[in-house]
């Protein structure tokens, strides 16, 4: 569909062949051309304004009430802040940024138990949010689940933690607007383990810190949503996530959901009997189509004839008159119908004059011929062509005029 | 080739078998699916073959609208192998044909008839669009069809819904005849006998020659005129396609001109018959004695109202052409002024100098209720367009009449007894 010119045209003599041909071309596409034009502009400025963010629970890039872009940016100004979406870029970037560094683990279920023993090898302090068991064994033995914590109101933290001592009370047990069902671990850890638990609830802890086996710390959250856009700005909720997090540099790893790998298609399982029944099948229908669709003999075609009401015209002018609001030619041809009626009732004949159509009409009805003239005979102002009103107005004098000549 | 339900009911048996067959599917499909086609083919070749049929037609060619034609076609079967399966004798959508499509089972060396009843809704000729035959095989899973060709029109004809004005007007007629001698002494009429005075004749009527000769006053009776000619020229120009009420004005003219015919007939004068737009487009010339209703109805029938203006100049000189003795033209047309003033208005008195016009048209009562019509400017715009297409027709027809021709302008339940009233009249004043 391209217009361009022949390449190897001349460009000074142009032969009338060719560039009628390009003519035409263009003004046979002319239309479709400038409207994929204009769609495709409009598209990409539209894409251009657009940015798309992904979306999900405690994701840092999501600006939604459930993500946690606020609080990545936050942190951000104050630490290096490096997010990665697997295990394996976990451990590069955490070898990569050196020794002050905290690897803050969520949604770690997405996680294989060999990553996860891979990462506490790595003797960082860590930063579990809402883990699950595998992980809990990995970074803080001795930890366990013990319990459910509903609170809505912000809760002390009652410990000697600085980090939470510093941000004081936090909704770490609290339900976030986005999701009223969700709730808060808590946390009880083994006699004998040294460890520091704070933000207590009925059953345990909210926050559990522990030295990991390998080196580091491990501090376990029972729930991540204090941190999320939605929660962030209340209470010491930013606080004490700044404070948790408080490193140089900071790991922040959202592992993506595993994709599956192999694996046999629908197809694949069904039994080679049934695959090839499609064959048979598919005659089947055909054969039912062809049974029920095949008619006996042609179609009988017949010329119809036309149809047309005889009124028509009649009726066709008259939408003109109304269209053009032709007042003028509609009170003439009113007036005519009138005289062509009238005129032989009162014994007078097409020959006779206005002035004897009106002293007659005026004797037979007692009308005053003086304003018999101007509605029977109007001259180069007609008064009753103006508007609709003196029209009709006409017309009921005329009906009026041929009941009394009855 | 046609296949039948138990063709598909075959190839389902066999989608089922092989659904079951688990690993040796391939194998059972091939097997299945060429025991099918096995099957097809070998029912096709054994059907009888329609293609060797013989066919023949009889029954009614013509029809009056409204009523039913039954029309047969003998299938007969030359070959030694039965033929079972279905047909179809096909019509015209117009013609209603029923049944449809029936069962057929011709043995060898049989014949049967197949009669189809068909309900014209139209005027004019249908023609049988042939008859398909399907031939199912021995096994019923399969068959042949074929269409053969069994020519056959019927024609239906234009009803005659004024037939009932007949008998009132064939009275007037008689009393015509009978009052005729005292009332009437129009020129032309011509002598038919003597008979007493009787007290309120014509004076004028006395034949005093034979009173001389007789004891009392004799006069002289005339009757009207005998074998006069009348030719009915039927316009089917772009202005007869036009309906009024339901119905085209060329049929209500039609309606008009069966009468006509009727009512002359019976008053022994001679009719012809000429449609016309740009051509003769039928003719039927008097012949004798005798009605000529069933031939004018039979030319009549496949008429139709063609799109083009009519040419009034070659329709005068195709009249002009018929013959040179005097004849009462009634053309049916319709009284447009724009078509009559350029093409016949001129001619007029060509045609008059000869013969005597009557033109006949049917009015539309729309246009009257139209022109009624009050309440509003747009009502008001209707009456308008309405008076000035009825005051066009009251001018054309007054030119008509100046120019000596008559004029019957009437609306289609009217027109064939005021078009048979006119001829009555003119009958009465001897002019014809």
């Amino acid at each position: 569909m391209t217009i361009a010119a022949p390449p190897e045209a001349p460009p000074a003599p142009v032969r009338p062949g060719p560039d009628t041909t390009v003519r035409r071309l263009w003004r046979a596409f002319r239309f479709p051309v400038i409207l994929l034009t204009a769609l495709s502009v409009v598209a990409v400025l539209l894409s251009l304004g657009a940015e798309r963010f992904p979306d999900g629970l405690l994701e840092p890039d999501s600006p939604s009430p459930d993500g946690t872009r606020a609080f990545a940016r936050i942190l951000g100004e104050r630490s290096d802040v490096t997010v990665v979406r697997d295990s394996g870029a976990a451990v590069d970037a955490v070898e990569r940024a050196g020794e002050d560094t905290v690897l803050l683990v969520f949604l770690d279920h997405r996680l294989l138990p060999e990553e996860l023993d891979t990462l506490s090898e790595l003797g960082t302090d860590t930063v579990l949010v809402q883990p699950s068991l595998r992980s809990l064994a990995a970074f803080a033995p001795g930890t366990d689940v013990t319990g459910r914590g509903e609170a809505s109101e912000p809760v002390a933290p009652e410990c000697p933690l600085p980090a939470a001592e510093a941000a004081g009370a936090a909704r770490i047990g609290g339900t976030p607007r986005f999701d009223r069902e969700a709730s808060t671990e808590l946390y009880s850890v083994a006699d004998g383990v040294v460890s520091q638990s704070c933000y207590p609830g009925r059953n345990g802890s909210a926050l559990v810190r522990v030295d990991s086996p390998h080196g580091g710390a491990t501090t376990v959250l029972g729930s991540g949503t204090f941190l999320t856009n939605d929660a962030l700005d209340s209470d010491g909720n930013a606080a004490l996530g700044l404070n948790l997090a408080s490193a140089e540099n900071v790991v922040w790893l959202r592992p993506d959901p595993p994709t599956q790998v192999g694996g046999a298609t629908m197809w694949e399982l069904l039994s080679s009997g049934l695959r090839w029944s499609l064959l048979p099948l598919v005659l089947t229908l055909a054969l039912l189509a062809l049974w029920r669709g095949r008619r006996m003999g042609a179609l009988v075609p017949e010329s119809l004839p036309v149809v047309v009401r005889a009124s028509e015209t009649t009726e066709g002018r008259a939408r003109l008159y109304r269209s053009r609001r032709a007042r003028d030619r509609a009170v003439a041809a009113l007036r005519a119908g009138f005289l062509e009626r009238a005129v032989p009732r009162m014994g007078l004949n097409s020959d006779s004059g206005p002035d004897a159509v009106i002293a007659s009409l005026a004797a037979r009805t007692g009308e005053d011929p003086g304003t018999l003239g101007p509605l029977l005979y109007p001259g180069p102002t007609d008064p009753y062509s103006a508007d609709d009103e003196a029209m009709l107005r006409l017309a009921d004098t005329l009906d009026g005029l041929a009941r009394r000549l009855r | 080739m046609v296949v039948t339900g138990r063709a598909a009911l075959l190839t389902l048996l066999a989608t089922v078998a092989v659904a079951i067959s688990g690993q040796i599917g391939s194998t059972v499909t091939a097997i299945a699916v060429s025991l099918v086609v096995l099957i097809v083919v070998v029912d096709v070749l054994a059907a009888t073959s329609p293609a060797r049929l013989v066919l023949s037609r009889e029954g009614d060619t013509s029809v009056r609208s409204g009523d039913s034609a039954s029309v047969s076609v003998l299938i007969a079967n030359p070959t030694g192998r039965r033929l079972r399966g279905s047909v179809r004798d096909a019509w015209p959508p117009s013609s209603h044909a029923s049944p449809r499509s029936r069962e057929l089972l011709v043995g060898p060396g049989e014949r049967r008839r197949v009669t189809t009843t068909l309900t014209p809704s139209r005027r004019g000729d249908a023609r049988s669009a042939g008859v398909t035959v399907r031939s199912v095989g021995p096994l019923g899973v399969a068959g042949r069809q074929r269409t053969l060709q069994a020519p056959w029109t019927v024609r239906t004809l234009p009803p005659f819904h004024s037939r009932r004005h007949l008998p009132g007007k064939l009275s007037r007629l008689r009393e015509l005849e009978g009052r005729h001698t005292a009332m009437v002494r129009g020129q032309g009429s011509e002598f038919d006998s003597l008979r007493d005075y009787v007290p309120g004749d014509d004076v004028r009527s006395i034949d005093w020659r034979a009173t001389a000769r007789d004891d009392g006053v004799v006069v002289r009776t005339w009757r009207p005129e005998r074998d006069r000619r009348v030719l009915i020229v039927l316009d089917t120009g772009r202005t007869s396609a036009g309906r009024v009420g339901d119905t085209p004005r060329l049929d209500h003219s039609m309606d008009a001109a069966l009468l006509l015919t009727a009512l002359a007939g019976k008053a022994g004068d001679r009719v012809d018959f000429m449609a016309y737009d740009r051509a003769v487009r039928a003719r039927v010339k008097a012949s004798g004695k005798g009605s000529q209703v069933h031939r004018v109805v039979e030319a009549m029938a496949p008429l139709e109202a063609a799109l083009v203006e009519s040419d009034p100049a070659g329709m005068v000189g195709s009249v002009m052409t018929q013959g040179r003795s005097r004849r009462l033209v009634v053309l049916l047309t319709d009284l447009n002024a724009a078509a009559l003033e350029e093409g016949l208005l001129p001619r007029l008195p060509l045609l008059s100098s000869r013969h005597l016009l009557l033109v006949a048209a049917v009015r539309d009562p729309k246009v009257a209720e139209m022109a009624a019509e009050r309440g509003d400017a747009d009502a008001l715009y209707r009456a308008a367009s309405a008076e000035r297409t009825l005051s066009e027709r009251h001018r054309i027809t007054a030119e008509l009449r100046r120019a000596g021709a008559e004029v019957v302008d009437a609306d289609p339940e009217r027109i064939a007894p005021a078009l048979a009233d006119a001829y009555i009249d003119l009958k009465a004043q001897g002019r014809l």
